[in-house]
């Protein structure tokens, strides 16, 4: 596979890694080796660059011997390839016959039609088809191109048939008199029926149900309609009979009743063979069953048995699968994986269905109907379909309860359908991206685990054939996932396996917003008390830390962590079958990473049956070379060496891997549906793989999911709060209170003046223009000097951000959610009828809360305060009704009961009792009653606790129920955690809803651009795109694209956005804006359908007929075809990512390790890292390299751009977002050598808003770092707190190299904060010395890289710390 | 209890082996349900290997239910012409149709039934291959490869004997040969050891892996060593004491 070992691969955004550098030294270490082996990216693609490359000629039958026969030529277009053989098979017949006629036959498969050449060749054959079959049309472009193509012959063909596909293409279907161009329009009880259904799940459903109500819809139809509609629907019978008699009766129905030279031939044909609609079937079995008992029975009787596989313990699997594919005996790669299983020991019930809908099926077969009890131990899927509705219309919530009855673990393998094994093979993307949508996607969303593409299609016969390796790892991953099932909890192994980032004893056990070691502990203790065997655990989460890592606050000397095993050699090579590729990269075992130079060394602790160790790190971290060129794409030896110990030595009956995130889901190999090379599924082996993810991070758990088949268990971020304030900022607020109480008195001046002096000690100078100290004011301008301050404040002060560190299984007390709610209520949800609580108590007052907005983003006072009583009041109304629902332990207790007697008649709710002592006394009370019952809601979800639930019902072989990742804010749905989280359906975004936000934000951005820019529009924006930002506001940045260039989308019959259409210059009321878009590497996984999306948006745009000063993607695209001598479509390349399979710019990397020389050097990891296009005319090459245009696209571009789509991810807690910053760079770029505007915009709150870049970093460092609110919850959580600190300061670092818009004070507070106060500096040193260490390093480095401008009395203090830190470590006594 | 078991098991092997040498004639129902069949051989250029076990040559109509001709005369004429490509084609067949009437049926082995084909019988098809291409072809040559040099990596072994192919990836990756212009029809110098007769992977790797740990193989395995027992082994008998370790092979058969 072309992409594995060419493309550079590294860290996902912060996991970071560090070795310890010399303190003043920059220069990057070990430079002498690395090789320099070429940046070559191979494409895959060849060709016509589409996917698939197969043609149609492989299934064009001429008949041999015409003999004057009538002859007749059928032209079919299918999705499955199935139907290939039985068609061929059944008109070789016809033709050996040589009866009435002969045939000629051409199919095509849908796929293929994307290509210009073959769309060609299809219209052609149409043209003197007498027959056209369709099936299973359901990708939206293509349909059209097929309806386009087949309308303009419809009329002179003799019949036209059309099985279950978008109405588009239904709408074709004609049989004489028999039309259904009406479709979806037409009143008749016939059409109705196709109407009603189509709400429901399944259209082929409905088309089954059809077929079975044939006689009923026949009576309303006139007698000559009747008979056509009989033998259209006799069509349907003999197309889902799809065996090759039945076929063969079709086509001789068909032709003999509809092509005029036949009509008098009297072509007689036998009925459709029908096949049970559903039931079990076994290749060996008599019979297809539609009584599992029955099938148990023949199942017991059956002489091949052995005496294991009859054992009445042995494991048993469902399999669920797709009729077409037996009835047409495309059935090889289904015996291949029952053969797999049996040969395993394993029985099977091999069920399968003809409809779409399996949920009924799945009762039917699989759960006893006596106890309600499953027969099996897991399911698997081999349909690769959602459960409930195939490709069309899915119905989640009845798979969800469906999978919920069944009870065991669900497992949606894949078949390859639009490529040929060979294309999959050598396709760096791995699966084709419309499969990932319908096949990987839509199952996620009911909870199916495991997208392990286990059969190939031949590209002759259109055949599936198993991938032996695969089907191999399917089936024993099953029955691995059965056991759990099966053995019991004292007998269970658990390897928990934790992480560390940077690879430094300071850091293990890092996970975002969780404290690991505390909720280890707490996770242990319950399983303990659920009679798992966790023997010799120790009374404290603090001395499992120090158990695992020997000696956490490396007092003494103590190198290195706890070794559980040593591993030889020849172990490791016996054990790792793949051991041997890695040494092209790392040489040969066992290396210098996780060794002693002997033996392979991993690194935990075991208590019992519970095995916990630490996950090796990718191990290139700190080596700028392969950071750049990294085509050492492989997992070392010792991190191979781990999983070979869990898997076969510890023998773990199932993995846990401890928070968000690890490196091994980020290992090499294809995006989506890993192949026998793909090291994240090399590694993972047969273990199952549970994962406890951060709830609010769906798009990197979906890549955990696919990669390396994790079955992911939510957790809760900690409980947001309110920043506060502190300090001067403190001050500042009390002042202004008494400047509103004392303005008239005459010390309004005064007052004011003081407000002046204290703002500027806090640096508010940047944000706030503030006149000079002793100016003479007017009462106007000092209350929007004050006004202008107290916004400022305001919004310091109600900043949401998580305080401390999430303990597994300790939900938030019902005070903690009390922010949360707040947050919750400041939206407005329209759909579900609820307003927001600012917007209620806004209006008792006479104003639109968007104006109170507004007017206190300006300054003006009045509106600042009434914002500030709104605040409050939605504060306290929420708390009143928090306290009455709490008992005094702090629990929520019953909140329905609570409501309802709350809600009772003749009382006064409590926040109704609140509010009357405001001035919102006469706020709406039903608003407010239905706001509340919502409230109430969210609050029992808040502080359920279902995380150790869950991790329980994962570990005994039960369903764990899938639920969205995102922000509980917005969507209240992610709560209660604990759920399998998943993305969304990536064909539904950007929704209308994220397009009216999307359309807010961009005028907004270009308003305040223009404001800083002499009133010009810019030409160009450079932005980027994120997965979990996209999940979460259901595409809003995707839309802001969409909106700069002036297009929008237009969903299909399905709601899936596939298509978009320029909205005109006369709507737009402004130039197209052009784009440069940088999509993150998970961006690129999830969407990479929407990058499609985007990049036919450019291209459409770069070829509209428009002047170019009004469409500024023309006009850059133009100059630059004539510059690089390409087409202008060409030339308009805006799309960009990684090289597949490889994620960030790892300029985060080499700002956590210090091992960067310059920013240039940053700037040239960022282009040769970032510059890979997606070109919609060659989807099938994956991502190109298009460096010079990328670079050329860069320097236009006036102003960069990112969104912020969550509270409590901002600016300097990760390490992505600077990762991804390419103000410095566009600087370079630009001919002009100016430095481009850079804004931020925050859709976190009900207020959006656009800032800059520096004002956002500033709010970041006052909320965050400079905050003794946060950092004071941080140390709470000592160890893992003190590495929070060091992460935001190198953070923030990493602002300074990308953008330089980082003031020097905040440096320097930081410095006053955490240095200068010997406290402080104390409570750190103590507690987690390493980070300590990295935080020292850090200030000295912003020093010495001209960042921070301070003392040398500063300095020396630094530099005196860090040798006596270092000492310390060492355990060299003073 | 462990007699048991070896009565249960070896029964049916009796009764197979009898059989299979008595009702030949079930093939013709076979070529009723070898829906495929013409689809290959009318057109097949480029043809996945895996196209290949379901289906059956036309021309081999030599199995007539006639009386004293030897069911492996056929498969002995082709591998005596050296019409290799023939005579892959019949061993498949014959190996269909030594699995039983079900498997005839259905027009390929399950894994399960190769416990009903009689070592003899496979003995005789492998001696045949081995015979005729001075060692190189054959189950038993296949299976030392597999054992030996794969350690029962079937990755591993599809490239030795060259039924998959590299791909031109820079990570290095195999696809299966397409069935039958990618193979190698003749014994020369290049054809790697093993090459015939084809078992594909279309289902898996199952059957191949029944085949090759059927005791009829295991014997064969002995057999190396002491080269004087070869004699004994090519009557084709079931000698009591082997019993012993079929039962072991068996096993090994189902508990990876």
């Amino acid at each position: 596979m072309a992409s594995l070992t060419s493309i550079p691969f590294t860290l996902p955004p912060s996991s970071l890694s560090q070795k310890q550098l010399f303190l003043h030294s920059f220069l990057p270490r070990k430079l002498a080796h690395s090789t320099k082996r070429g940046f070559k990216v191979r494409c895959a693609a060849v060709g016509n660059g589409l996917f698939t490359q197969t043609k149609p000629e492989v299934r064009r039958i001429l008949p041999e011997n015409n003999q004057g026969l009538p002859r007749v030529k059928i032209v079919y277009v299918v999705l499955e390839a199935q139907y290939q053989a039985s068609l061929s098979a059944a008109v070789r017949a016809l033709n050996a016959d040589r009866r009435h006629a002969s045939f000629e036959v051409v199919g095509y498969l849908v796929e293929e039609l994307r290509d210009v050449e073959t769309y060609e060749s299809f219209c052609e054959d149409l043209k003197d088809a007498n027959i056209f079959i369709g099936s299973l049309i359901f990708v939206e472009e293509l349909a059209l191109k097929v309806k386009d193509a087949v309308e303009k012959e419809r009329d002179r063909m003799d019949a036209v048939l059309v099985f279950p596909s978008m109405p588009e293409v239904m709408r074709l279907n004609k049989l004489g008199s028999f039309s259904m161009s009406q479709l979806g329009q037409s009143k008749s009880p016939f059409f109705q029926l196709f109407k009603r259904r189509k709400q429901s799940a399944g259209f082929a459903e409905s088309m089954l149900k059809l077929v079975r109500t044939l006689p009923k819809v026949l009576k309303y139809l006139p007698s000559d309609k009747a008979q056509d509609a009989r033998l259209y629907i006799l069509s349907l019978q003999f197309w889902l009979g799809g065996s090759p008699e039945n076929l063969q009766n079709f086509v001789k129905m068909i032709a003999g009743s509809y092509v005029p030279e036949l009509k008098g031939t009297k072509m007689e044909y036998e009925d459709p063979v029908l096949f049970l609609d559903s039931g079990i079937w076994h290749p060996l079995a008599p019979c297809m069953y539609d009584d599992v008992k029955e099938y148990l029975n023949w199942y017991g009787t059956r002489k091949d048995a052995n005496e294991k596989l009859k054992s009445p313990n042995a494991p048993i699997i469902g399999l669920i699968l797709q009729r077409s594919h037996i009835v047409t005996g495309d059935d090889s790669h289904y015996v291949a994986v029952i053969m797999e299983l049996e040969s395993r020991g394993a029985k099977v019930i091999p069920i399968f269905s003809g409809g779409l809908d399996f949920s009924g099926p799945t009762q039917r077969y699989l759960v006893d109907p006596v106890t309600g009890k499953p027969f099996v131990h897991a399911a698997v899927s081999l349909t690769g379909f959602a459960l409930v509705g195939g490709p069309a219309r899915q119905d989640h919530p009845r798979a969800i309860e469906a999978l919920r009855k069944l009870d065991v673990p669900y497992i949606v393998a894949l078949p390859l359908v639009f490529q040929t094994t060979e294309e999959w093979l050598i396709s760096s993307l791995g699966l084709h991206p419309v499969q990932v949508a319908l096949q990987v996607a839509l199952p996620e969303l009911d909870g199916g685990m495991e997208p392990i593409v286990f059969s190939g299609r031949d590209a002759r016969t259109g055949k599936s054939h198993a991938l032996h390796k695969r089907v191999e790892q399917l089936c024993t991953r099953a029955i691995r996932w059965a056991d759990l099932k099966r053995k019991s909890k004292e007998e269970k192994k658990v390897a928990i396996t934790v992480f560390s980032f940077p690879p430094d004893k300071g850091n293990v056990g890092t996970a975002a917003y969780l404290n690991v070691f505390a909720s280890i502990f707490s996770v242990l203790q319950g399983l303990k008390k659920d009679g798992y065997d966790v023997e010799g655990l120790p009374d404290t989460p603090e001395a499992l830390i120090e158990d695992v890592i020997h000696d956490k606050e490396a007092k003494f000397s103590s190198p290195n962590l706890n070794v559980a095993y040593k591993m030889s050699v020849r172990e490791y090579q016996n054990l790792t079958p793949y051991a041997s590729a890695l040494e092209e990269s790392w040489g040969k075992p066992p290396g210098n990473l996780n060794s002693d130079g002997e033996h392979l060394l991993v690194y935990g602790k075991q208590y019992g049956n519970v095995f916990i160790g630490v996950q090796p790190t990718f191990g290139y971290e700190g080596d700028p070379m392969r950071l750049l060129f990294s085509k050492s794409a492989s997992p070392h030896h010792g991190f191979a060496a781990y999983y070979s110990f869990v898997e076969k030595i510890f023998q773990a009956d199932a993995v846990l891997h401890f928070g968000t995130h690890g490196s091994l889901e980020f290992m090499p190999g294809k995006q989506v549906g890993m192949s026998d090379v793909c090291y994240p599924d090399s590694l993972i082996g047969n273990i199952p793989n549970i994962y406890y993810y951060a709830a609010n991070n769906p798009s990197e758990a979906t890549i955990a999911k696919r990669r390396s088949y994790a079955n992911t268990i939510s957790y809760l971020t900690p409980p947001a709060e309110n920043a506060g304030l502190y300090k001067g900022l403190k001050q500042l607020s009390e002042l202004i209170s008494s400047y509103q109480s004392l303005k008239d008195t005459g010390r309004g001046p005064q007052i004011v003046s003081s407000i002046i002096s204290t703002a500027k000690q806090c640096n508010l100078d940047k944000d706030v223009s503030l006149p000079e100290e002793g100016e003479e004011l007017s009462v106007t301008e000092r209350d929007l000097v004050v006004g202008k301050v107290y916004s400022k404040i305001m919004e310091i002060e109600s900043r949401l951000l998580p305080c401390g560190l999430h303990i597994i299984g300790e939900p938030p007390s019902a005070l903690e959610a009390v922010a949360t709610l707040v947050n919750i209520a400041a939206l407005d949800r329209p759909d579900e009828g609820i307003s927001s609580l600012p917007g209620i108590l806004a209006e008792t007052v006479g104003r639109n809360i968007e104006d109170v907005y507004r007017g206190s983003d300006k300054g003006v006072l009045a509106d600042v305060q009434l914002l500030r009583e709104i605040t409050e009041a939605s504060r306290g109304s929420i708390t009143a009704f928090v306290d009455r629902t709490t008992n005094k332990k702090g629990q929520v207790v019953d909140v329905a009961e609570k409501l309802s007697s709350i809600l009772g008649f003749g009382l006064m709710e409590p926040w109704v009792q609140y509010l009357s002592k405001t001035k919102f006394i006469r706020a709406d009370r039903e608003k407010l009653r239905t706001l509340f019952e919502f409230l109430g809601e969210c609050l029992k979800l808040v502080v359920a606790d279902n995380e150790l639930g869950s991790l329980k019902q994962a570990l005994e072989g039960s369903y764990v129920e899938p639920g969205p990742g995102g922000d509980p804010i917005r969507n209240p749905k992610v709560l209660p955690t604990g759920k399998n989280i998943h993305a969304l359906d990536p064909q539904s975004i950007p929704t209308a809803a994220a397009m009216e936000s999307a359309k807010v934000v961009v005028e907004r951005l270009l308003e305040r651009q223009k404001l800083d820019n002499g009133g010009r529009f810019p030409e160009t924006v450079a932005l980027v795109l994120w997965g979990t930002d996209n999940i979460k506001t259901y595409g809003e940045s995707l839309a802001q694209v969409l909106w700069m260039i002036g297009v929008r989308p237009v969903s299909d019959t399905f709601g899936r956005v596939n298509r978009v259409e320029p909205v005109s210059l006369e709507e737009l009321g402004r130039p197209r804006i052009d784009v440069v878009v940088n999509c993150s590497g998970v961006f690129r996984d999830l969407f990479i359908n929407q990058m499609n999306l985007l990049d036919r948006a450019v291209k459409m745009v770069a070829e509209l007929d428009e002047p170019i000063d009004q469409n500024y993607v023309k006009k850059h695209a133009v100059e630059q075809a004539a510059e690089l001598g390409v087409t202008v479509r060409e030339a308009a390349t805006r799309v960009f990512s990684n090289a597949s399979g490889s994620y960030s710019s790892n300029v985060n990397l080499a700002v956590e390790n210090s091992s960067w020389n310059d920013e240039k050097q940053l700037q040239d990891m960022y282009l040769s890292r970032k510059s890979f296009a997606f070109d919609c005319d060659a989807p099938g090459a994956g991502m190109t390299e298009k460096r010079k245009v990328f670079e050329m696209a860069l320097s236009t571009a006036d102003a960069t751009f990112q969104n912020l789509d969550s509270s409590e991810i901002s600016l300097t807690d990760v390490s992505h977002y600077f990762d991804s910053d390419p103000t410095n760079l566009v600087q370079g770029l630009r001919k002009d050598g100016r430095k481009p505007a850079a804004y931020v915009a925050d859709t976190t709150t009900a207020n959006a808003q656009v800032r800059t870049l520096a004002e956002t970093v500033r709010l970041d460092a006052r909320t965050k770092l400079l905050n003794p609110k946060w950092y004071e919850g941080m140390m709470k959580c000592g160890y893992e707190g003190v590495r929070e600190i060091e992460k935001r300061l190198t953070n923030t670092v990493g602002w300074s190299a990308t953008s330089g818009q980082v003031d020097n004070w905040v440096y320097e507070e930081a410095n006053t904060t955490f240095i200068k106060d010997e406290e402080m500096l104390k409570r750190l040193m103590e507690t987690n010395p390493n980070s300590f260490r990295k935080l020292v390093q850090t200030f000295l480095e912003a020093s010495g890289r001209g960042y921070w401008d301070t003392s040398e009395e500063n300095l020396e203090r630094l530099r005196e710390l860090y040798s006596e830190v270092e000492d310390k470590i060492e355990g060299i006594e003073r | 209890m462990a007699t048991t078991s070896i009565q249960y098991l070896y029964k049916p092997l009796l009764h197979h082996h009898h059989h299979s040498f008595t009702t030949p004639d079930t093939s013709l129902q076979f070529f009723k349900h070898l829906t495929t069949t013409t689809t290959i051989t009318t057109n097949s250029t480029t043809l996945k290997l895996f196209s290949s076990l379901s289906s059956s040559p036309t021309t081999t109509t030599s199995l007539t239910p006639s009386t004293n001709t030897s069911p492996f005369d056929t498969l002995a004429e082709h591998l005596a012409a050296a019409n290799f490509r023939q005579a892959d084609e019949e061993t498949r067949r014959l190996l269909i149709e030594l699995a039983g009437e079900a498997a005839q049926k259905r027009g390929y082995v399950f894994f399960s039934e190769v416990q009903f084909i009689s070592a003899a019988d496979l003995r005789a098809i492998d001696r045949l291959w081995r015979r005729h291409s001075g060692d190189r072809f054959g189950y038993s040559v296949q299976r030392r490869i597999w054992e030996r040099k794969a350690r029962r990596d079937f990755t591993g072994f599809f490239i030795r004997v060259g039924w998959m192919k590299k791909l031109d990836t820079e990570m290095e990756q195999y696809n299966y040969r397409a069935f039958p212009d990618e193979f190698i029809w003749e014994l020369a110098d290049n054809t790697p050891e093993g090459h015939l007769p084809l078992t594909n992977a279309l289902r898996g790797t199952q059957l191949l892996a029944n085949i090759f740990t059927h005791p009829a193989f295991e014997e064969e395995m002995e057999e190396e060593e002491g080269e004087e027992k070869e004699e004994v082994e090519r009557k084709g008998e079931v000698k009591p004491k082997e019993r012993p370790k079929f039962i072991k092979s068996f096993k090994q058969d189902y508990s990876f």
